[in-house]
């Protein structure tokens, strides 16, 4: 597969304020036309990140590097990113239009081609009709269309987006998510995109950056971040997981042996070669979503666990069941199973077999 | 009755008697001696008493004399020359104070309003002397060679009341443009330089427009005080620097024609309301949130 085309590149870039580390030695690419959203708990550095690529933070050290060349000293103004800020940074004191041409009127814009392009750009955002009003009197969903609207009409090479979309409630953010990808399917820039939200960025990202405490912890595609964590913290910040501590043990086939309190678990190691050569010996966490478990199933999966049901959760579309394995009291389990209509007999206290296959069982390095 | 009936009816009383209580101190001490003046204003002297008989006469006399009215005018256009001239000394220092950073521009702010805690009359002096004959002005003045003798430009006359209660208003100009410079969010300067635009267009588009409203409060704040001045042109204004103020002042005093003092002060109340009221409306944006 060809590499793709790398639009920036940030090498070993770190901030310290004082004597406070917020990043260290952060190497991140962007890829040309690709939709990246950096990830992580608030205080994990991932809007000094953005900051620095858009000029309002200078790095401690690194290099930021666009085309091949550091711009880590560029002014902001020079730059060819705009951002769309968090409290979306509206001109008060200025129309719709206002706002969104503002770009193109400091560039001294001939007067025509600025009015062309403000009024498709909030053709563009649907706000069409909007372009006499003043920012105070429009909704919350409406304000950060038109910093969307003025970031965009600068035809910039890259959009940073920090957190815009933390202030709206959760209906109008789901429907926001959905125009934001179609926005950047359409216009074909590139975004870069800092949120909170691992649903948010599963739902919208190419791939995703997980920041925490000022490292990055992984790059790769939703997918991949989710049924590959690559270190215990990504591996419990998505979603719900089973975690199983261990030792590595030897290849058996295309898999990787963890030995554990509750036996032997065997794990993929498709498409990471890496953890094949990690010695044996070494503590590592064998890691399974609770959709992959089967409870009480025909036995053909290579991993079983004997366990005893603890509670049995009814939560809609799907039941969680919680079980403690026989062979070591302190791991609780959980498995989410499709709810049924009829035919439920699980109950707290059943005697159980977990099972799942290798296939969806990783190894995570402790 | 109920108790809660009962408790409502002594909620509402007590919340009726706090209302007085509250009330009862700027109605007492600002619209009775107000209300007051607004009634002598209609009386007369004759004889050194005064006549509780209501008529217009005094304001017919002010609008018909030929003294009053160009004095008047005088005055007010005086007065916005001292707040134009402040409002444009004073933005400079606001806008160099908001572009400190941390404790600074506190200490700064602080010193510029020290000089209101002095008494009135030691600062009328201390200009006087610096705009006087011997002052600092004229020797400086001289020193550079501007000018080779002292001169009398700067004292007993309007010039003088104009750049002394500009010195001493200059602190009531700072203060509500600082506050309306820094209430401008740091993020609309940063949005600014991220469309493309220079420092120099940040400040013109987006920091001056934004500051405006604290520069037309600071106007009107300039205006109303020196308009109701009449210490700074009794004491730096000699025989030519006759104003409003003055004017009201010796109606009360060497005249004894209270009823005419009072009509005068009616007068200047209008004039400042109406300031105030200018103000007011010309400093809200209506985009503001």
């Amino acid at each position: 597969m060809p590499e793709p085309k790398s639009l920036l590149e940030l090498r070993s870039v770190s901030k310290s304020y004082g004597s406070t580390a917020v990043l260290h030695k952060v190497d991140l690419g962007v890829r040309d036309g690709e939709f990246i959203t950096i990830l992580g708990p608030s205080g994990s550095g991932k809007t000094t990140i953005l900051r620095i690529i858009g000029g309002f933070t200078t790095p401690s050290e690194g290099e930021i590097l666009l085309d091949g060349h550091n711009i880590a000293s560029m002014p902001i103004n020079r730059r060819p990113f705009n951002t769309v800020f968090q409290d979306y940074a509206l001109f008060p004191h200025l129309t719709v239009e206002g706002n969104v041409g503002y770009g193109l009127v400091v560039r001294g814009t001939p007067h025509a081609e600025t009015s062309t392009r403000v009024h498709d750009a909030l053709e563009l955002v649907q706000l069409g009709t909007f372009g006499k009003r003043y920012p105070a009197e429009l909704s919350g969903g409406q304000r950060q269309r038109v910093a969307l609207a003025r970031a965009i009409i600068c035809r910039p090479r890259l959009i940073l987006l920090d957190e815009p979309l933390a202030a709206l409630d959760v209906a109008l953010r789901r429907q926001m998510q959905v125009f934001l990808k179609s926005i950047q399917a359409e216009i074909r820039t590139t975004f870069l995109f800092v949120t909170h939200d691992q649903e948010e960025a599963i739902a919208m990202a190419d791939r995703i950056c997980v920041m925490n405490s000022g490292r990055i912890q992984q790059i790769g595609s939703p997918h991949e971040v989710y049924y590959r964590p690559a270190s215990e913290f990504v591996a419990r910040f998505f979603g719900e997981n089973n975690l199983i501590p261990g030792v590595l043990g030897e290849m058996i086939g295309e898999t990787r042996a963890i030995e554990t309190e509750v036996g032997r678990v065997l794990c993929s190691i498709d498409g990471q070669p890496e953890i094949a050569a990690l010695p044996s010996g070494r503590k590592a966490w064998a890691a399974c979503r609770p959709e992959a478990i089967v409870i009480d199933g025909a036995g053909a999966e290579e991993n079983q666990i004997s366990a005893i049901v603890t509670q049995v959760a009814f939560a809609g579309a799907s039941t969680m069941t919680s079980a403690v394995a026989e062979a070591a009291p302190g791991l609780v389990m959980r498995a989410r199973m499709q709810s049924r209509p009829v035919g439920y007999t699980l109950a707290r206290g059943d005697a159980v077999t977990l099972a799942f296959s290798s296939t969806a069982c990783r190894v995570v390095p402790a | 009755m109920t108790t809660a009936d009962f408790n409502h009816h002594v909620d509402g009383r007590r919340s009726w008697l706090l209302a007085v209580t509250a009330f009862f101190g700027p109605v007492l001490f600002i619209l009775v001696p107000i209300g007051l003046f607004l009634s002598y204003s209609f009386f007369s002297v004759e004889q050194g008493a005064i006549v509780y008989t209501p008529s217009l006469g005094n304001f017919i006399r002010f609008f018909t004399d030929p003294i009053f009215v160009p004095i008047f005018w005088r005055t007010c256009l005086l007065c916005l020359a001292v707040a134009a001239v402040c409002v444009l000394l004073a933005f400079p220092v606001a806008y160099f104070l908001t572009t400190l950073r941390g404790r600074w521009r506190y200490v700064l702010l602080v010193l510029l309003l020290i000089p209101l805690l002095m008494s009135y009359v030691i600062k009328i002096y201390a200009v006087r002397s610096i705009l006087g004959g011997n002052g600092l002005l004229n020797r400086m003045l001289i020193a550079v060679g501007i000018i080779d003798q002292p001169s009398m430009l700067f004292v007993f006359n309007l010039n003088a009341v104009l750049l002394t209660l500009t010195v001493l208003l200059i602190p009531f100009a700072v203060l509500p443009i600082f506050l309306s410079l820094e209430r401008i969010p740091q993020s609309l300067h940063q949005a600014s330089a991220d469309l493309g635009a220079s420092n120099t267009q940040t400040f013109w588009r987006i920091t001056l427009p934004l500051s405006l409203p604290g520069a037309v409060s600071a106007t009107s704040f300039v205006f109303v005080l020196a308009i109701g001045d009449f210490l700074t042109p009794q004491m730096v204004g000699g025989q030519s620097g006759f104003t409003f103020g003055r004017i009201i002042y010796s109606q009360f005093g060497t005249a004894f024609n209270w009823p005419f003092g009072a009509a005068l002060s009616v007068i200047l109340v209008a004039v400042v309301v109406a300031a105030i009221g200018l103000g007011g409306r010309f400093g809200r944006h209506r985009g503001t949130f």
